[in-house]
């Protein structure tokens, strides 16, 4: 199995809580990402930054949901590849 | 008609011509600058960035080549080019050596960046820099031909270290090379300007239409409008 690139871990993170209509809490979707958990932060925090996911805090439980940007990037993310590929960039 | 005036008359054809073709590689160099915006907003990839900014140069660069002259004479103040016509030559020509080296410097690194551990653009703007003023102060056509071959050289080995070890078969190598190319022989037409008199067309028509396949290939793939 082949390592994941950068863009690949952020479109499974984002498929993961739309697969889970659109917001999941945090531990599930930590152990269904199969990172480490620093990488997982990591990468929570570029995608929170991007605005792909927001969170919402209810009763001491935390949840991730997933915005219309988010979708956008699920929605792009082979237009993506294929760019990258294309031009071998 | 006067020598002197048939000499006129082929000289605004030429100047004519030189705004027609950056008008064309500014149109398409923007095309491919705004159309890839989007994956780059969604994706912040590092090779669509230097991609994007390689176009972005061009743009600026062929602007300063001769659109700006076509700006100031549609807009009727040529007084500005009439204060120093020298320096206003030598500035523009300045200008333009120095965005398109470094738009060759980012389209070869677009595709060498991740084999490259390190971030230090500013390599880039020194060597463009350094290799503009050489060009423009020297006055030797041996050191125009020099530092082109040059360019060349680091575009062929780029492009070749690049694809190595790659199985499928891309012309994106073989496009960027011949830009390269086209773009040295554009350098070397402003800069010695007898060396291609016969064949300036030509050079104009393949460069311009390097930059359509390389448009449509982008517009195929971010299936923009």
């Amino acid at each position: 199995m082949t390592k994941r690139g950068r863009l690949e871990i952020i479109k499974d993170i984002l498929q993961i809580i739309q697969n889970n209509r659109g917001e999941i809490n945090i531990t599930p979707l930590l152990r269904k990402t199969n990172l480490s958990s620093k990488q997982f932060y990591k990468y929570l925090e570029e995608i929170k930054n991007k605005n792909f996911i927001t969170e919402k805090t209810l009763l001491q439980n935390k949840k991730i949901l997933l915005t219309i940007r988010g979708n956008k990037f699920l929605e792009k993310y082979k237009t993506i590849i294929n760019f990258i590929q294309e031009f071998e960039l | 008609m006067s020598p002197g005036m048939m000499k006129s008359i082929a000289m605004q054809q030429a100047l004519n011509l030189d705004i027609l073709y950056s008008f064309i590689i500014i149109l398409c160099s923007l095309m491919i600058y705004f159309g890839t915006k989007e994956l780059y907003d969604l994706s912040s990839h590092r090779g669509i960035k230097y991609f994007r900014l390689a176009f972005l140069f061009f743009a600026i660069a062929y602007f300063f080549r001769s659109f700006i002259k076509f700006i100031l004479i549609y807009f009727n103040i040529p007084e500005i080019m009439q204060l120093s016509p020298k320096a206003f030559g030598t500035l523009t020509i300045m200008a333009f050596m120095y965005f398109s080296i470094m738009a060759i410097f980012y389209l070869l690194y677009s595709v060498i960046w991740k084999k490259i551990n390190s971030n230090k653009i500013y390599i880039f703007h020194i060597t463009a820099i350094l290799m503009t003023f050489v060009s423009i102060f020297s006055h030797s056509q041996l050191i125009y031909l020099l530092i082109n071959l040059l360019i060349l050289i680091i575009a062929i080995t780029t492009v070749l270290i690049a694809h190595k070890k790659k199985r499928k078969q891309n012309y994106t190598y073989l496009a960027y090379i011949l830009l390269s190319f086209f773009w040295a022989l554009n350098i070397l037409d402003i800069l010695i300007p007898d060396f291609f008199r016969n064949t300036q067309l030509i050079i104009y028509l393949v460069s311009s239409g390097i930059f359509f396949i390389i448009l449509y290939r982008v517009l195929r793939n971010t299936g923009a409008n």
